[in-house]
């Protein structure tokens, strides 16, 4: 059983029902044109087949950048209705909209959603501009957990000197009333990132590396070989998730990877599920 | 006459053989062609067309020959990102096992009946699933 912690929602035939130009704007700004779109007794049987019974979804607001959403709030809003039981879903609030700070609050009060997905090499933005004072504010009095952005982006116009983890140390470390969790390890800034989830509890990451080779190739990099041998066990357990990154890598494939990396038991189940769930909710895994 | 149906299937593991025998039977029989051929195509690259003996021991034969030439990690070219699909390609055992078993068969239509050998059965061959997948069964004749 796994919870996948980080999934992009935007060829899903139900998200396309609400950004019919999100699938268009995929193609253009993710280089992606050959993927389709999939109907939800796809997502699920796929979700089967990998024992992930729930996902958190993201929702993608380029106001300021590009001049819409690649998925919409309120489609990932509708998203969560449709399916409680498998979808939790993140709102995304390009920080430099005037109508920033009601924007979450709609989100985080009306629609329901549960936290905040920030990407500031793509929305362009730093952590910590004035700008994004507000939000990180709101989420910390609903308690809603904030996931950025952080390490390599395929995207163009998203810079990797924007998404270093250690980037973020500042307003990590200013807000530890916030849980906050950075994706992909940083790759390849796996160090800067070990660094934060060594000093800052308030601080996440997930296993959604898969940037160059098969989730094997990645999985066994990551794990064996970046991290030493032991790190995961004694000092990163209650830190790390399991994640896809959605559409760009199936989660069964990369469940089956992390499935050969030994971990003892308990860790096993805290990356796969415990840590996901204390992320959104707080408390331990 | 031509009569071209479009089926699709969802398939529910990443490797799944999926009996589609009785389909094509009963597209041929409401196609109205009396003699002709049928041909049963799918249009996936990850995915194929096998006829053999519908035994789960043959399936499980199958299966072991298709990881023996195509092992889920191996040397392959096709693991790296593919910026046309933002995605690594990580399905290279999907297209090699593909080729291996083809696309597509043909049966003669004789009497309205698609004539197929007693021990004969279509299965569409999921290298790459769980997914949905197109599968056309054509009925050309008179």
């Amino acid at each position: 059983m796994a919870i996948d912690a980080h999934v992009h929602p935007v060829l899903w035939s139900e998200t396309l029902e609400f950004d019919r130009a999100g699938l268009a704007a995929w193609g253009d700004l993710y280089s992606a044109h050959l993927m389709g779109a999939m109907d939800w007794d796809e997502v699920s049987v796929e979700m089967d087949a990998g024992s992930v019974t729930s996902a958190f979804v993201m929702a993608l607001d380029l106001t300021a950048t590009v001049g819409g959403t690649v998925v919409s709030n309120d489609a990932v809003a509708a998203l969560v209705a449709a399916h409680p039981e498998r979808l939790v879903g993140f709102a995304s609030v390009d920080p430099h909209r005037s109508d920033a700070a009601a924007e979450l609050e709609r989100c985080l009060g009306g629609l329901g959603l549960r936290g905040l997905f920030l990407h500031p090499s793509k929305q362009q933005f730093s952590l910590d501009e004035s700008c994004v004072e507000p939000l990180l504010g709101l989420c910390e009095r609903h308690e809603a957990p904030v996931y950025v952005h952080a390490g390599m982006s395929w995207q163009p116009c998203a810079y990797g000197e924007d998404a270093r983890p250690a980037r973020f140390e500042r307003v990590i470390a200013e807000h530890p009333g916030v849980r906050f969790a950075l994706t992909q390890f940083g790759w390849p800034w796996v160090d800067e990132m070990v660094m934060l989830l060594l000093k800052y509890p308030n601080c996440y990451t997930d296993t959604a590396v898969n940037t160059i080779g098969s989730p094997q190739e990645m999985m066994e990099r990551l794990f064996l070989h970046d991290l030493g041998p032991r790190w995961l066990e004694l000092s990163l357990s209650r830190q790390v998730m399991f994640a896809s990154n959605t559409p760009r890598f199936r989660a069964f494939k990369m469940l089956r990877a992390l499935d050969g990396i030994p971990m003892p038991p308990e860790v096993r189940h805290r990356v796969y599920e415990g840590n996901a769930l204390a992320f959104l909710e707080g408390g331990d895994a | 006459m031509v009569v071209l149906e479009e089926r699709r299937y969802l398939s529910r593991a990443p490797e799944e053989f999926m009996d589609i025998t009785e389909d094509v039977r009963a597209v041929v029989r409401d196609s109205g062609v009396t003699a002709g051929l049928v041909a049963v195509i799918c249009s996936h690259t990850t995915c194929g067309i096998v006829i053999n003996e519908g035994l789960p021991c043959v399936e499980a034969d199958l299966r072991r020959m298709l990881d023996r030439i195509a092992p889920l990690e191996g040397d392959y070219a096709h693991a790296h990102f593919l910026p046309s699909y933002g995605a690594t390609g990580n399905n290279s055992p999907g297209h090699l096992k593909s080729t291996v078993v083809g696309s597509h068969c043909v049966f003669p239509v004789i009497d309205g009946e698609a004539v197929m050998g007693g021990a004969q059965t279509v299965w569409l061959a999921e290298f790459d699933g769980p997914q949905k997948r197109k599968v056309y069964i054509e009925v050309l004749g008179e």
